[in-house]
C-alpha cells in the first residue's frame, strides 16, 4: 500500500469551497471581534529612570462600594439613647411613680417605674446620659434612695409654703413669698448624681412644676455655641442665640401640660408683634423659630413664669393667677464656674477669656443658684458635679470644701476663706462668690438593703444569672466601693472585669 | 448476665442497656476526668454470686450490678459501661427486629430526630467531661426563675461552725472560685484574642461591650442549612444570657481540624496536606480568629470607642444566624479535611523510612 504525501497548501485547495477556511489572510475591512484585551499594566515597579532623582510612586484609588455617612450620622450613633431592652423580663410588682408617692415612706430604698409620659418629657430635657445603663432593663425605673426621697419631701414643702402664702396674700399682693431651695449636689464618679436630677425632674414633672434644664453646662463654656454681644451693655454682655432657642425648645415642649394652660399677662417690648392672650408654650415657640429673638423671648418668658400680674376676677377684684414653682437643673456645672474659652480682646488689644457670667444666660442661672435672685412662688435650684473631672473649677472645690465644714461643725457660722483657698492659685473670685454659700448634698455608696432592692429589680428584668442572696449582695456591694450605684451595675449586670 | 434475644434473625446476643446520650453542647468549663478501671475478678474474691444448685457455670450479674459493686468497692465511679453497640442501632434498620422490640424502646426509636444537627459529632466536650459538668448546667429559664424566687427569700443555707464568721464554703468548691479561673474561659480566650499591645483592660472592655450588645440585640433567627452546636437553647434565651451566646457562636463556627502541609511527602517537592485533629481551645482560637478577622471586614455605624466591639458582636451575631462568612472558611476547611483523610497516615517519621 503506497501512500501519497500531498504538500499543504494544495491539500487544502483540493477541499471543496465550503470546508475551505473563509479569513482571508490579508484584509482591509475591520475585525468584527472585540480587540484583543489590552495589556495589563504593570505597575511602577521599576526604578527611576535616568536623570530622574525621586521615586514616583502611583497611589491607588481607593473604592467605596458603599455611601458614606451623612454629616451628624455617626454622632446620632454614639449619642443614642436607648430606654429599653425586649429581651429583658418584664420585672414583677414594678408601680409607677405618681406624684403623692415620691416622698411618701413606703417607697423609701424600692425601684419604681417612671411613668411614659415623664419619660418623653425627661427624654426632651436630655435628663437621660449616655453612660447610664437604661438599655439593658425592660423599661426605665429608679431606686428611690434615701436622699430622693428627702428631696421630693422639700419640694412638697416649697409648695406647701406658698399654699400657706396665697392664702395670705389672696388679696391681690404681688410677693408670693415663695421659698427657694438651692443645693449643689457632689459625689464621687458613679454615685447616681446625674439620676437624682433625673429624678428630682421626674417629680417635679409629675407635681405639675416648670422644669428648666442645662444637661450639660460644658456646652455654653466649650465655645461651640455662637455667641453675640448685647447691644448697649457695659462692660460687653454676650447672649448664646442658638443655645438659648434649643433651650427656649426643650421648655416649650417638656411642660406643654402647664405651659399651654397659661397666657401671656404682660406687655412686652419685642421685637415682634404678639397675638394677645398667646399661651405660654406657644410663645416660647416664637423664640424658637427665630434665635435672633431668643434671649428676648427667654427673658418675656421668665417674667410670665415668675411676676404674673394680677388679674381681676368676677367681682373685679385683683386675684394673683397661680404660677407653678420652678425646677432649674444644671447638670456638671463646674465648666460655668471657670473661665470659659470664648475669648475677646480687650482694651490692651490682648486676648482674654470671657467670663461665663458674662454670657446671660449662665448668669441668669448663676443668680438664681447664688442666691441673688430668688423665685417669688418658690421653687429648687438644682446643680450637680460630674464625676469626670476634664473641666476643673477651683472655685467649686473651695465651694465643696466649705459646705463640708459647715455640715461638720454647725456651730462656726463665719467661716474663713483663707482656711480653703490655695493662697498661691490664682481664684476667680466671681464664681466663688457663686458657690460660697451653696447647701451641698455629698451622695455616696447605696446602704445594703437599697443594693439589694435594686439588684432584685436587675434580676427581675433576668439581668442577673445567680442567686440574690445575702451574700452575693454583699460580695458586690464591697465590689462597688461600698455600693457605688454606677460600679454595682458594672458588677453585677455587665461583665465583671 | 442478662440477655436479649431479639428475633430468630438476630442470631447474636446482646447486652441489654439504655441507649447511649447524645453528646450535648454546653458552654460549662471542663471538669478533671474521673477515670476508674475495673479490678479483675481475683481467686480470693467472694463465690457468694455462685448459683446454689453447685453448677459449675458462673453466673455473672447483670452489667449495670457488676459496675455497681465495683463503684461501691473502689468508692469511684466504676467502669465504663457504655462499651459495646447499643440495641438501637443494630435494630434501626431492622424492620423484623423492631417487631420484637419492648413498647419504650419503640416509642423512643419513633420519637422525632432532632433536625437541624450534624450527621456527625462536632463535640467539643468528650462524654466524661460532659457526665461530670451536664447536670451542672441547668436551662436558662430555671436560672432566671431561680433568681426571680430567690428575691425577698434570706439565704437558705444557714452554716453554723463553731469559729467560723462567716460559714464554710460548700464543697466541691465553684470553678470560678480560683483567683486565675475567675472569668468563664471563652470569655477570657476572647480576651486574650482581643488584646493587642498588653493592653488588657482596653480588650476587656471591648468583651463587655460585646456582651452588652449582645444582651441588647434581638433575639437571631436561625438557619437550619446552618446547623449549629448541637443542644442549643432557642433563640430567645440567647440575649439572656450572653457568655452562652459569645460561646455558641464561636463553638458552633470552630473548625475540627487544620491542615498540615506536608513538605516533599507527595514526592516531587509537592506537599502533601495532612489533616490534624484539633483540640477544644485550639479549634475555639480558630473559630475566634476567623470571627475577628471577619469583624474587621464590616463597615463602622457610628464613630467613637465601642465601634470595633460593635463590629464583633454583630459578627458573632451573623454566625449563629448563618450570615457570616466563617461558615465559608469552615466549609472550605472541612472539605479540603475530608478529601485529604487518606494522607492521615503520613507522618514525618514514616517518611523517614523511605
Amino acid at each position: 500500500m503506497s501512500t501519497i504525501v500531498i504538500p499543504p497548501g494544495r491539500c487544502l485547495r483540493t477541499l471543496p469551497r465550503a470546508l475551505r477556511p473563509s479569513t482571508a489572510p490579508f484584509s482591509t475591512s475591520t475585525h468584527r471581534s472585540l480587540p484583543a484585551p489590552a495589556k495589563k499594566k504593570t505597575g511602577t515597579f521599576a526604578p527611576p529612570k535616568r536623570g530622574e532623582r525621586t521615586l514616583k510612586l502611583k497611589k491607588r484609588d481607593v473604592v467605596r462600594e458603599t455611601r458614606p455617612p451623612a454629616p451628624g450620622e455617626r454622632k446620632a450613633v454614639r449619642k443614642r439613647i436607648v430606654l429599653s431592652n425586649t429581651n429583658a423580663l418584664e420585672p414583677a410588682g414594678l408601680v409607677d411613680l405618681t406624684a403623692d408617692m415620691a416622698g411618701a415612706e413606703e417607697v423609701r430604698g424600692r425601684v419604681v417605674g417612671i411613668p411614659g409620659e415623664v419619660v418623653d418629657a425627661l427624654r426632651v430635657v436630655e435628663g437621660f446620659k449616655v453612660g447610664q445603663g437604661w438599655a439593658f432593663f425592660r423599661r426605665p425605673a429608679a431606686l428611690m434612695r434615701n436622699e430622693v426621697v428627702e428631696l421630693a419631701r422639700e419640694m412638697e414643702g416649697v409648695e406647701q409654703a406658698r399654699g400657706a402664702d396665697e392664702r395670705a396674700v389672696g388679696s391681690g399682693v404681688r410677693d408670693l413669698g415663695g421659698q427657694t431651695l438651692r443645693k449643689l449636689v457632689y459625689g464621687e464618679r458613679g454615685t447616681g448624681k446625674s439620676v437624682l436630677l433625673l429624678q428630682a425632674m421626674a417629680t417635679a414633672f409629675l407635681r405639675g412644676w416648670v422644669v428648666i434644664s442645662i444637661p450639660e453646662a460644658r456646652d455654653l463654656y466649650l465655645g461651640q455655641t455662637e455667641y453675640a454681644p448685647l447691644p448697649n451693655t457695659s462692660p460687653v454682655q454676650y447672649t448664646q442665640n442658638e443655645y438659648t432657642a434649643k433651650l427656649l425648645a426643650q421648655i416649650a415642649k417638656a411642660n406643654r401640660p402647664v405651659l399651654s394652660k397659661l397666657k401671656l399677662t404682660h406687655a412686652h417690648n419685642l421685637p415682634i408683634k404678639i397675638k394677645p392672650g398667646l399661651t405660654l408654650d406657644a410663645f416660647a415657640e416664637l423664640g424658637v423659630n427665630d434665635p435672633e429673638i431668643a434671649w428676648p423671648v427667654f427673658q418675656a418668658l421668665w417674667t410670665e413664669l415668675t411676676a404674673p400680674a394680677a388679674e381681676a376676677d368676677a367681682e373685679g377684684k385683683a386675684v394673683a393667677v397661680p404660677r407653678p414653682q420652678i425646677l432649674l437643673a444644671i447638670d456638671n456645672v463646674a465648666p460655668i464656674l471657670r473661665p470659659t474659652q470664648y475669648k475677646t480682646l480687650d482694651a490692651d488689644g490682648k486676648l482674654r477669656p470671657i467670663h461665663p457670667q458674662d454670657f446671660v444666660l449662665v448668669k441668669h442661672f448663676l443668680d438664681y443658684f447664688r442666691g441673688a435672685r430668688t423665685l417669688p412662688q418658690g421653687g429648687l435650684v438644682l446643680a450637680a458635679t460630674s464625676g469626670n473631672e476634664t473641666v476643673k473649677s477651683d472655685a467649686l472645690s473651695v465651694g465643696i470644701a466649705m459646705a463640708e465644714a459647715r455640715v461638720a461643725n454647725p456651730e462656726n457660722k463665719q467661716l474663713k476663706l483663707g482656711d480653703f483657698w490655695n493662697l498661691y492659685k490664682e481664684m476667680d473670685m466671681r464664681s466663688l462668690e457663686a458657690v460660697m454659700d451653696v447647701e451641698a448634698l455629698k451622695l455616696e455608696g447605696l446602704s445594703k438593703a437599697e443594693a439589694r432592692a435594686v439588684i432584685e429589680y436587675w434580676a427581675g428584668n433576668g439581668m442577673v444569672r445567680s442567686r440574690v442572696e445575702e451574700g452575693f449582695v454583699g460580695e458586690k456591694w464591697t465590689l462597688a466601693g461600698g455600693g457605688v450605684v454606677g460600679e454595682l451595675e458594672k458588677a453585677v449586670v455587665r461583665m465583671r472585669f | 448476665m442478662a440477655r436479649l434475644r431479639i428475633s430468630p434473625s438476630c442470631a447474636f446476643a446482646l447486652p441489654l442497656r439504655p441507649r447511649t446520650q447524645l453528646p450535648r453542647w454546653h458552654s460549662g468549663r471542663p471538669s478533671p476526668v474521673d477515670q476508674s478501671f475495673a479490678p479483675l475478678r481475683q481467686f480470693a474474691d467472694s463465690n457468694a454470686s455462685k448459683p446454689a444448685d453447685g453448677s459449675s457455670t458462673d453466673v455473672l450479674p447483670s452489667i449495670s450490678e457488676e459496675a455497681a459493686a465495683v463503684a461501691k468497692a473502689t468508692g469511684r465511679g466504676g467502669p465504663d459501661i457504655e462499651q459495646g453497640t447499643p440495641v438501637q442501632d443494630v435494630v434501626k434498620d431492622d424492620i423484623e427486629a423492631q417487631k420484637h422490640l419492648p413498647k419504650v424502646m419503640l416509642d423512643e426509636l419513633k420519637a422525632a430526630k432532632p433536625t437541624g444537627s450534624r450527621s456527625y459529632s462536632t463535640s467539643a466536650f468528650r462524654r466524661e467531661q460532659l457526665e461530670t459538668t451536664g447536670s451542672s448546667d441547668t436551662g436558662l429559664e430555671s436560672a432566671v426563675l431561680d433568681a426571680v424566687s430567690a428575691m425577698g427569700a434570706s439565704s437558705a443555707k444557714e452554716m453554723e461552725a463553731a469559729g467560723v464568721k462567716f460559714g464554710l464554703p460548700s464543697l466541691p468548691l465553684p470553678p470560678d472560685a480560683n483567683l486565675h479561673y475567675r472569668y468563664h474561659p471563652v470569655v477570657q480566650q476572647v480576651v486574650g484574642l482581643l488584646m493587642r499591645h498588653g493592653k488588657k483592660a482596653t480588650a476587656q472592655r471591648n468583651v463587655n461591650l460585646i456582651l452588652a450588645h449582645l444582651r441588647t440585640a434581638p433575639p437571631p433567627v436561625f438557619r437550619a442549612d446552618r446547623p449549629l452546636a448541637p443542644g442549643h437553647p432557642p433563640p430567645s434565651h440567647l440575649p439572656l444570657n450572653p457568655v452562652l451566646y459569645l460561646t455558641l457562636a464561636i463553638d458552633s463556627a470552630a473548625p475540627l481540624m487544620r491542615i498540615v502541609q506536608l513538605r516533599g511527602a507527595a514526592g516531587g517537592g509537592v506537599s502533601l496536606p495532612v489533616p490534624k485533629p484539633l483540640n477544644l481551645r485550639q479549634r475555639r482560637r480558630a473559630a475566634i480568629r476567623w470571627i475577628i478577622d471577619a469583624a474587621a471586614k464590616r463597615r463602622n455605624h457610628g464613630s467613637g470607642k465601642g465601634m470595633l466591639a460593635k463590629r464583633i458582636a454583630e459578627e458573632m451575631i451573623a454566625v449563629v444566624e448563618g450570615r457570616s462568612s466563617v461558615w465559608e472558611k469552615r466549609n472550605v476547611l472541612h472539605k479540603l479535611g475530608v478529601s485529604a483523610r487518606a494522607n492521615m497516615s503520613f507522618s514525618r517519621t514514616k517518611r523517614s523510612m523511605f
